[in-house]
């Protein structure tokens, strides 16, 4: 931010701020996020409590919970289905349609590239007949209420890279997450809980590694990072109390050090102090409104059943999709879901109908809970990973097992309410599902487009860093699909 | 009608707004129109001009700007980069006023400022005051009073060192009536430890310093003793441009110290990968690119990395320029593909002057016992001749099949000299233990080794088999567990496809990989049986060369195994440049806890009866089977050697005291501490370097070779330096470069007054922010350069000026004129980083441990962060103990991808990439871990103890004395009573509930003194709690 944004961004704060109810009064504020307070004086849906002053366009969506399947899931078990598949079964992939793809260092050296069909079987679901897996029925069951991308595509072929790009817009580190970018850009309307929540599980294939960067905040303030909510120890950390203090010692505790800090402004005039005393109330009040958050004891019986059997279980996907609607339903704008393990180089039926177990059911739950609510029509549930698999075998392929290496130049994803069109399919790969024949949508379009349901010019939204207007979808020329907004 | 300045007002609107088309980049200029440049912005073609001096009517650009035409508009509205009202009307003014043109200010030469002059004059303590009072007065503001003597020595304590002041050092200051008295402070802090560990902070921002690798496993790597070569070269005040050099390219200055070597660790410091599908290419270009990056903004404050793909632009920096600066850094001999565990090469191998003579006493007992056991085989040889003439007559004809033919390689690993041991075979002395693995005195026969801490036996010039070529090999092994797995030896390139073969256990069975690429050209099987654990066990392989599982043959103490097949088709090369080693493949599969003898390795495939007779046989009869005549002077030896181990009593002795020696120096030489640095290629093996087209690493541009060169913009290199690292580092510390000395002292000012006087430190070109003080940053720049680059200097010169030591208060006229305080009314203040805060709290509470430099340490931190983000879970954090959990915060291990929590959320960067620019935020997250961190809870108990055990007996004293060392001032009245609430209140809810005492002081590892009552311990820690998350302890005032 250079000194006359701050010098705007202080005086607009001295203007509303004060002149409301009292910088002391109002939930957090900092000199370089002053815009909060303008959402606390304002409850206009046009307006954002972030640094952007309100949306550019009239948003579809207010918040995004995204289901994040680190790994690389495979497509083509799941979702991007060709009859032909079962007649290619075990012949070798034309070099028509690798047409020079460059593959990693896996599976570069094999011989031999054998065609596997999906080991399941799949029919037709919704209005739209588009193919489901027989692994995913519960997911299946949403065909009329989601966009299925078949089309989506990164350059990278590698974990570390096609993760840290799909997250941040950038293969290299240093950049913001998306919901970090949101965060900054949007503000939340709760005042109690963090506007950017990461909650991780694991399934039992192949756990990829996960990096603080991924809901990082790169060059942003490092407020708007992700929160994790954990499942052992602290749901937020460090937010308990130490133990023999009581709630009433930690408020006699604060009081004391807010009459201080008073005092203090008094005596240096220095009116961040207000902003400090409001943070040490957030943090209060997060110690009661995070464990009532995740406290799920008043959640009636069908609606944990509908989750599922781990709904109650810590640290399961299942879990952390109610959890997830909890904080949607409190408007907390980015909740972002990482589930652990698809990685399927090597076995792949028997770990992916154990990792697809994992999630078939909550994530179905989870639209479904979100629509009978009334919250999904402003809500976008996203769910993917950062690449697809290859049709071709990695390793040996026997009568019932394989493996499949990665694969960038196609793979699907999903996304339900907030604008985005129900019972709709987008983009077209060949028999192979290894290029795409129509409508291409690169990650970083997909993330233009779900900024543009937020109500958010992907151009515009732009934060000055190393001479460069940064923004989360890069440098290249992403474009917003407006196909796949209703 | 204001003056408008051109760099100042117009550059920035052109800039942003206009060069993105008619900027200094060809490929995306439109209609031939360039901005950054005066005679285009000013030629007139086709009879118009962009501009024309002072004639709206003329300018085209005029016209343009305030058109309504969508077509005709600029910028065009689908750029959505629209120019404002009052940006028109600048260019409005600026027209109008004739139209003056400068080149960018940043890269034009640092020219001899005068300082100004000023009404008050009384004020002026050094130029500082002078540029800074000239700026106030245009500004209508006035400078501030000087701030107490309190305030004063605790700011300066925390710019300087990052530590509080003691009561005791306050109080000296106090009494210090002399003139100099501040001065001497100010020296005195500038000669500590404290101060390099300051500056260093700084540093390892910049030079994106970690403890990890970041990329994929994110595993360890040992980069500290290039951290405490900054450590001791800002102790040291090393002239900035010895610094810069030093580390831009220490291993090429002429006869290089280890010193300069590690100096140069600097551009190891990025991020590297060990992900097994990357292509490694693509890596090693990244690398390539982010030295490129760093050292622009680093030294420039250019962000040359935008040229990477395109011309830049907004800058003069062509796409080929940018790979003529990438070509400096294009021959490193690092590789694309790195390891997650520990360096790699080019690295040193660090040796203290202690160290160095501990490895030297023991060789030196080495050599001393060997020669004594030399003298004894010579005095005893009549001995031996008696026995070896009975022992070859004793021989069991039957026991003593010949020794099967075609052996290549032996190595019984009994006899080792400077961790070296013979090759039967080949009679070289080219065997080197490795790192933890060490020498067993009693293995299968006489010695062995055992491998540890990942340590290993590497046998050089040896070993290429060949997929269609029978061989065997084999060895005795002790394995220590069931479910062993792992290398016992391999002679295999991971980072190629796994190219080669191993001996192989996976979960306890023992097979082979022979592979040429993994898995699709590839041999792999196992036997379906485990190996025996905890006795010496005979394995061995044969194969006979067909490329096919059926031609290979597992034994487990000589018994043919059943099979489980796994890779079956081999048709190419397996062989590979990389090393046979025992112990591991080059860098994975480590088998530690596993001993091994006896390794054998033949060029044909043995008959089952001759592996048979192998694992039968000692190591003796075979070589006593052969007539003495035939016997190669290497069997001759080991059975002079298998006697007097064996038989000869003094001998053993003498035998026993080198087997202990050998023991202590591979223990010695396992705990080898190495650095990364920097190394060029050989010449014969120089990269060329092309432009890639899009930056693109797998896009070389070949129809030219660019070679090393620096921006044409800039000053060019003077003839004499050579076109290489080393004459780029003495370019860009040339005293004529434009950039590096303003970037820099930008830097210090941002370190010392917390925010630079060029709001964009990582950016001087045309995006870059005006600076607030023009003429100071020239004449700052121009002084460091005058004064030798001499850093203290100028931090003194700094800290010394009025401009530093007035008070913080804001006035109202701050808040009407200047309320953000870019023009120095005030002192600022603002919240100290989170080291200081962390630092602070343990100095305040007495724990502090100010050892200086040394290897990262794990202080307390919330469990599971590691494991639950970690590659298939397998990195897991261990917490240290004692004394390492109150170092310094700098010293806090750093795992890039997963940082430790409590400084993240005071904005310390992660470090995966150069930050010389923190963020200062203030949030819920921070109260929760002052207030509930186990570390400053623990803080919190020790500085009630303290302040109970201190001279100070009364509430009202010990409050004075708490405060006094928490924020530099006794407390006031008003925080007196407000701490004597919250005591009665406290100790009233700690006596109704005795275990809350009890659970609180339990907090944290620091030793409790039991003399305390709990309740008043428990009483004093919420207070003491309470001091340490004031404001005003957790700023800088």
């Amino acid at each position: 931010m250079n000194p006359l944004d701050i010098y705007q961004a202080h005086t607009r704060r001295q203007m509303i701020g004060l002149g409301a109810r009292g910088l002391g009064a109002l939930g957090a504020a900092s000199l370089l996020n002053p815009s909060i307070l303008q959402a606390a004086t304002s409850q206009s849906n046009n307006e954002f409590s972030g640094t952007l002053p309100g949306p550019h366009f009239k948003p579809t969506a207010k918040r995004v919970i995204y289901l994040f399947l680190s790994g690389g899931p495979s497509h083509i078990d799941m979702y991007d289905y060709h009859p032909k598949m079962r007649e290619i079964h075990g012949t070798e992939l034309p070099d028509s349609i690798r047409n020079g793809q460059r593959i990693t260092g896996m599976t570069s050296g094999q011989k031999s590239f054998p065609c596997v069909a999906p080991m399941f079987e799949f029919s037709r679901h919704g209005q739209n007949g588009s193919w489901f897996s027989e692994i995913i029925p519960n997911i299946a069951s949403l065909a009329d209420d989601i966009t299925l991308v078949k089309s989506v595509h990164t350059e990278a072929i590698n974990h570390d890279p096609a993760i840290t790009a799909i997250n941040t817009g950038s293969q290299q580190p240093g950049k913001p997450s998306m919901g970090a970018w949101l965060d900054w850009g949007m503000g939340s309307p709760n005042q109690n809980l963090p506007g950017y929540v990461v909650m991780i599980s694991k399934g039992k294939g192949n756990a990829q590694a996960l990096y603080d960067r991924l809901w990082g905040s790169g060059f942003l303030p490092s407020k708007h990072q992700g929160v994790k909510f954990r499942s052992a120890g602290d749901p937020v950390l460090y937010l308990s109390n130490p133990n023999g203090i009581s709630r009433d010692m930690r408020r006699n505790m604060l009081d004391g050090i807010a009459k201080i800090n008073r005092a203090k402004k008094m005596e240096s005039g220095d009116l961040e102090i207000d902003a400090r005393i409001a943070q040490y109330e957030m943090a209060y009040r997060m110690q009661t409104s995070v464990p009532e958050l995740v406290d799920l004891k008043d959640e009636p019986q069908h609606v944990l059943d509908m989750y599922g059997k781990d709904a109650m279980k810590k640290g399961t996907f299942a879990h952390n999709c109610l959890i997830a609607r909890r904080l949607s339903e409190r408007g907390v704008p980015f909740v972002q879901l990482f589930h652990r393990g698809w990685d399927q180089h090597g076995n792949l039926p028997k770990q992916i109908r154990g990792q697809t177990q994992d999630i078939d059911q909550p994530a179905a739950a989870l639209v479904k809970d979100l629509k009978q609510r009334g919250l999904l029509k402003d809500t976008i549930v996203i769910c993917g990973g950062e690449f697809g698999r290859t049709i071709y075998s990695q390793g040996k392929l026997t009568k019932d097992n394989h493996g499949r290496d990665h694969h960038g130049r196609c793979f699907s994803m999903w996304m339900a309410g907030g604008g985005f069109k129900a019972g709709f399919e987008y983009g077209k790969t060949d028999d192979y599902a290894y290029n795409i024949l129509e409508n291409p949508v690169h990650v970083n379009d997909l993330n233009a487009t779900v900024l543009r349901a937020l109500g958010i010019d992907h151009e515009r939204f732009t934060y000055k860093y190393l001479g460069l207007d940064q923004r989360l979808t890069g440098v290249e020329h992403p474009k917003v699909i407006p196909e796949l907004l209703a | 009608m204001a003056e408008i300045s051109f760099n100042k007002d117009i550059r920035p609107i052109l800039s942003n707004k206009c060069f993105f088309c008619h900027g200094p980049s060809e490929k995306s200029r439109k209609a031939k129109l360039r901005l950054d440049l005066e005679e285009e912005a000013f030629k007139e073609k086709d009879g118009f001009a962009a501009f024309v001096r002072n004639s709206l009517e003329d300018s085209e650009a005029w016209h343009r700007i305030t058109s309504d035409d969508p077509d005709e508009v600029m910028p065009p509205p689908k750029f959505k980069k629209e120019l404002t009202k009052a940006e028109i009307n600048t260019i409005k003014l600026w027209i109008e006023q004739g139209a003056t043109w400068e080149g960018h200010w940043a890269f034009m030469p640092v020219k001899e400022t005068k300082e100004p002059k000023t009404d008050l004059s009384r004020w002026i303590r050094n130029p500082i005051d002078s540029f800074v009072m000239e700026t106030l007065s245009k500004k209508g503001l006035h400078p501030s009073p000087e701030t107490g003597r309190r305030t004063l020595i605790r700011r300066v304590y925390f710019d300087l060192t990052g530590l509080p002041p003691t009561p005791e050092e306050i109080n000296d200051f106090l009494l210090d009536h002399s003139p100099n008295a501040y001065e001497k402070v100010v020296n005195r802090l500038l000669a500590s430890d404290a101060y390099a560990e300051r500056m260093t902070l700084v540093w390892m921002d910049a030079s994106r310093y970690g403890d990890t690798s970041v990329f994929h496993d994110d595993g360890p790597r040992d980069m500290w003793p290039w951290r405490d070569w900054v450590l001791n070269a800002y102790k040291n005040n090393m002239p900035f441009d010895q610094f810069s050099i030093e580390q831009l390219a220490g291993d090429l200055l002429p006869n290089a110290t280890e010193d300069q070597k590690i100096a140069s660790g600097f551009n190891r410091n990025h991020a590297t990968t060990d992900e097994g599908g990357v292509i490694a290419e693509e890596f090693r270009v990244e690398y390539v690119v982010d030295r490129v990056k760093t050292t622009g903004n680093v030294w420039m404050g250019l962000t040359m990395e935008c040229a990477q793909c395109h011309d830049h632009k907004y800058d003069p920096i062509s796409q080929e320029e940018y790979f003529q600066f990438y070509a400096f850094y294009n021959n490193n001999a690092d590789p694309g593909m790195q390891t997650r565990r520990g360096n790699t090469a080019p690295m040193l191998e660090i040796v203290t002057p202690d160290r160095k003579k501990q490895l030297d006493d023991l060789i030196n007992k080495q050599k001393e016992l060997s020669s004594k056991m030399n003298a004894r085989k010579k005095e005893a040889n009549s001995q031996f001749a008696k026995w070896l003439k009975e022992a070859t007559s004793n021989l069991d004809e039957n026991k003593s099949v010949l020794e099967p033919s075609g052996l290549v390689a032996h190595l019984p690993l009994d006899d080792f000299t400077d961790n070296k041991t013979v090759d039967l075979v080949r009679e070289t002395n080219s065997c080197q233990l490795q790192g933890k693995a060490k020498i067993v005195g009693q293995a299968k026969f006489g010695g062995g080794i055992k491998i540890e801490g990942n340590g290993f036996l590497e046998v050089k010039n040896f070993g290429n088999l060949e997929h269609n070529k029978p061989f065997s090999y084999g060895a005795w092994v002790k394995i220590p567990r069931d479910n062993f797995g792992g290398a016992i030896f391999a002679k295999m390139d991971e980072g190629n496809n796994f190219r080669g073969y191993d001996l192989w256990m996976e979960a306890g069975k023992v097979g082979l990989h022979v592979i040429n690429k993994w898995p699709s050209n590839a041999l792999k099987v196992v036997s379906k049986a485990k190996a025996p654990i905890k006795k010496w066990t005979h394995l061995f392989i044969t194969y006979n060369g067909n490329g096919k599982v059926n031609g290979v043959e597992i034994y487990i103490d000589g018994k043919k195994q059943e099979k489980a097949t796994q890779q079956d088709s081999l048709s190419q090369t397996i062989i590979t440049d990389k090393p046979l080693r025992l112990g591991r493949r080059f860098n994975t599969a480590q088998t530690n806890g596993a001993e091994i003898d006896d390794v054998r390795f033949y060029s044909r495939a043995l008959t089952q009866q001759e592996v048979q007779v192998l694992s039968e046989s000692d190591p003796i009869s075979p070589i006593l089977a052969i007539e003495e005549n035939n016997r190669t002077k290497a069997q001759k030896e080991v059975l002079v050697t298998h006697y007097f181990e064996s038989k000869d009593q003094p001998y053993q002795q003498i035998f026993k005291q080198k087997k202990s020696t050998d023991k202590s120096l591979a223990d010695l030489r396992s705990k080898k501490l190495t650095s990364m640095i920097m190394g060029d290629n050989p010449p014969n093996k120089m990269r060329k370097t092309y432009l890639l087209m899009r930056g693109q690493y797998a896009s070389p541009d070949k129809s030219k070779e660019i070679l090393p060169d620096t921006p044409a913009f800039l000053p060019t290199m003077k003839k004499d330096l050579p076109k290489n690292r080393l004459g780029l580092a003495k370019w860009l510390l040339d005293k004529e470069h434009p950039l590096t000395a303003r970037v820099t002292v930008n830097r210090y000012w941002q370190t010392i007054f917390g925010r630079p006087l060029v709001a964009t430190p990582g950016d001087f070109g045309s995006q870059g922010s005006w600076p607030t003080h023009p003429d100071l940053l020239s004449w700052l720049a121009k002084d460091f350069v005058d004064h030798g680059w001499n850093v203290k200097r100028t931090i003194k010169q700094m800290v010394m000026s009025s401009t530093y030591r007035q008070e913080s208060t804001t006035r109202s006229e701050h808040l009407q004129k200047d309320p953000t305080n870019l023009y120095h009314a005030r002192a600022p203040r603002f919240r100290l980083m989170g080291e200081f805060v962390r630092d602070n709290a343990l100095a305040v509470s007495g724990l502090l441990n100010r050892e200086f430099g040394g290897a990262g340490v794990k202080p307390y931190q919330p469990a599971g962060l590691w494991v639950e983000v970690s590659l298939s879970g397998n990195r897991r954090f261990a917490r240290d103990k004692g004394e390492k959990l109150y170092r310094r915060s700098l010293y806090t291990y750093w795992k890039r991808s997963a940082p430790h929590p409590g400084l993240m959320a005071f904005d310390t960067p992660t470090r995966e990439t150069c930050t010389l620019q923190r963020q200062r935020t203030n949030t819920p997250m921070q109260a929760l871990v002052t207030l509930n961190d186990e570390q400053f809870v623990e803080a919190s108990r020790a500085f009630a103890q303290r302040i109970l055990k201190s001279s100070a007996k009364t509430f009202h004293d010990r409050m004075n004395w708490a405060f006094e060392l928490a924020t530099g001032h006794p407390a006031d009245n008003l925080r007196k009573e407000v701490l004597e609430d919250a005591y009665k209140y406290q100790k009233e809810k700690f006596a109704a509930e005795p275990n809350r005492a009890e659970e609180l002081l339990k907090i944290g590892e620091a030793p409790i003194d039991a003399s305390i009552d709990a309740n008043e311990h428990a009483s004093w820690t919420v207070l003491a709690s309470m001091i340490l998350n004031l404001d005003e302890t957790l700023n800088r005032e």
